[in-house]
């Protein structure tokens, strides 16, 4: 791991436990009240989940193209990343709605499609850890054309149901809900980027220890 | 070892965090009912035993949050000491029987 | 190309006929499926409002992840599969030829499905037949597309028949909905032209995207 990984992620570990703070010192939404301030973290979890969901589709194609098993390891640990962050937005979501919209579920397009994004990534990680040798380039088919699908997962699901709120709250925040919300999402930025970095290293030791294995093979 | 340690570390940052939240509320739950604006669906005619008290939820959202990272960074840290072991044993056995 | 996609066709509907095993099964299970439903949620002799719209949509999907399977599982047993590749027939004709002997057997279920449903739920589901045609026609094309890609990547893959429902069923869920959503809106007493052009705007859009996209996936996948 390089070197600055352990300063930085001491930094990161110290902005989440310092979070609460800033967010409890945000002002109140008198709509919704205390349990607005689920938004702090549902919001940078979505952010980050669609992150992973890109870097993992873009990763797959490089690795299609080039064949370079740099990218398949990228894609692989975004894809771990993208069923996590996408897990914790879709419960902290329900939690929130539970209160601002009297029900835990509703299917309406953004949500739905979230859902079902969340479990073709499901489907990716099963695929790669059932599917045998080989599966990295149908595991690679699978994120791009789960990419590909976005958009139509989007439009079916828009016009079948609409209930989330229509247009992007974030640019009409006040500076003191906009100051949380930023540092949420720059401590959450740094976490993907962190863990991001640790997945891809795992990855990178699990080939040299498949290489270590092939080569004691050789010698005997 | 420095991973270990930075394991350790977060570890018990975030058994910090878990503390904190609690007493950040320490305002009292939001107990009326929430007026209605035309950017969210109205919960309209909600009979007043229906309406919860946010604490718990934004008290579970928040410690789901960080258990869940903190599950994550732990099984991640485990898998690759694990493996780091595995390639270190490796290249030991490896170096001393290496044919040139 | 066309030729050879032609040819691939051919030798499998050859094949089948002689057999007929995946043809029966796939219809068995269609109408065995078909059946469930109703025991499940008629009441009264009454099937659920616009349930037969969902119901069709499914035992079609159902059946074809069996014929899909079943397939795919012919081919791996006798090795075609690399025959096939081998030959110097160009990647994407394969794809072709196998994607049209699947949508065959998916339009011949749906042949039997369509009436037998309409039957069973009381739908009226045969009175705009054009527009069902194309509804149909055009949601069975984007399953079958992305179906027989998968399947095929599947085929030297461990777990291949559970995996590929698991991975089938998420992505096509597009054409799940617009094809409910689409057939639906026929069984209402007043046809709304406008909602049925967009539903099958949405599959035909979908269909082009991803028929393309398998086309480019599967000479990269199968070549290794």
């Amino acid at each position: 791991m390089p070197k600055w990984f352990t300063p930085v992620a001491f930094i990161c570990a110290a902005m989440f436990a310092f979070s609460p703070l800033v967010i409890a010192n945000a002002d109140y939404e008198s709509t919704m009240g205390l349990v607005q301030k689920i938004f702090y973290y549902h919001m940078p979890s979505a952010w980050m989940f669609l992150v992973a969901a890109m870097v993992c589709g873009v990763a797959s194609i490089r690795y299609l193209v080039s064949g370079d098993l740099r990218h398949d390891r990228t894609a692989l640990a975004a894809g771990e990343l993208l069923v996590v962050f996408g897990l914790l937005t879709l419960v902290t979501g329900p939690l929130w709605a539970r209160k601002a919209w009297g029900t835990f579920w509703i299917w309406d397009a953004r949500t739905t499609s979230s859902l079902v994004s969340w479990m073709i990534g499901c489907a990716y990680l099963i695929l790669r850890r059932y599917g045998g040798p080989g599966s990295e380039k149908l595991a690679a088919a699978l994120a791009l054309f789960g990419m590909a699908n976005v958009p139509f997962i989007y439009i079916s699901v828009n016009y079948w149901r609409t209930i989330h709120p229509a247009t992007s709250v974030v640019p009409k925040l006040p500076f003191t809900m906009g100051l949380p919300l930023w540092y949420c999402v720059i401590s959450f930025s740094l976490l993907f980027y962190l863990l991001l970095k640790m997945r891809v290293r795992l990855e990178e030791q699990r080939a040299t220890l498949d290489s270590l294995y092939l080569s004691l093979d050789e010698q005997h | 070892m420095a991973l270990v340690k930075r394991t350790v570390a977060m570890t018990l940052l975030l058994l910090a965090c878990l503390t904190v939240p609690r007493a950040a509320v320490a305002q009292p739950a939001q107990g009326g009912s929430p007026k209605q604006t035309n950017e969210y669906v109205p919960i309209s005619q909600l009979p007043p035993q229906d309406q919860l008290p946010a604490a718990p939820l934004l008290i579970a959202a928040y410690s789901f949050v960080l258990i869940v990272f903190f599950l994550y960074v732990v099984s991640l840290a485990r898998r690759l000491s694990s493996v780091q072991r595995d390639v270190d044993r490796l290249g030991a056995t490896l170096k001393p029987g290496s044919k040139p | 190309m066309i030729r050879v996609a032609w040819l691939i066709l051919r030798k499998d509907l050859t094949v089948e006929v002689r057999s007929r095993e995946i043809v029966y099964t796939t219809l068995f299970f269609a109408v065995s499926c078909v059946l469930v439903f109703a025991f499940a949620l008629v009441r009264e002799g009454r099937g659920p409002e616009d349930g037969a719209a969902g119901i069709l949509w499914i035992a079609v999907m159902f059946a074809g992840n069996l014929a899909l399977g079943r397939t795919f599982e012919r081919e791996r047993q006798s090795e075609t599969l690399r025959a096939l590749l081998l030959a110097p027939a160009s990647r994407p004709a394969v794809y072709v030829g196998k994607l049209l002997g699947i949508l065959v057997l998916l339009f011949g279920a749906e042949l039997l499905l369509i009436p037998l449903v309409a039957l069973l739920f009381q739908a009226r589901l045969l009175v705009h037949p054009f527009w069902l045609i194309a509804i149909m026609a055009t949601g069975t094309v984007g399953f079958a597309a992305v179906g027989t890609l998968f399947a095929a990547m599947l085929v030297r893959a461990r777990s291949r028949d559970v995996l590929l429902p698991v991975l089938l069923y998420p992505i096509t869920v597009p054409v799940i909905i617009a094809g409910v959503r689409g057939t639906a809106t026929l069984l209402q007493p007043e046809l709304d032209a406008g909602i049925i052009r967009f539903w099958l705007a949405l599959l035909v859009t979908f269909d082009v995207v991803f028929v393309t996209l398998a086309l480019w996936t599967f000479e990269v996948v199968m070549t290794d």
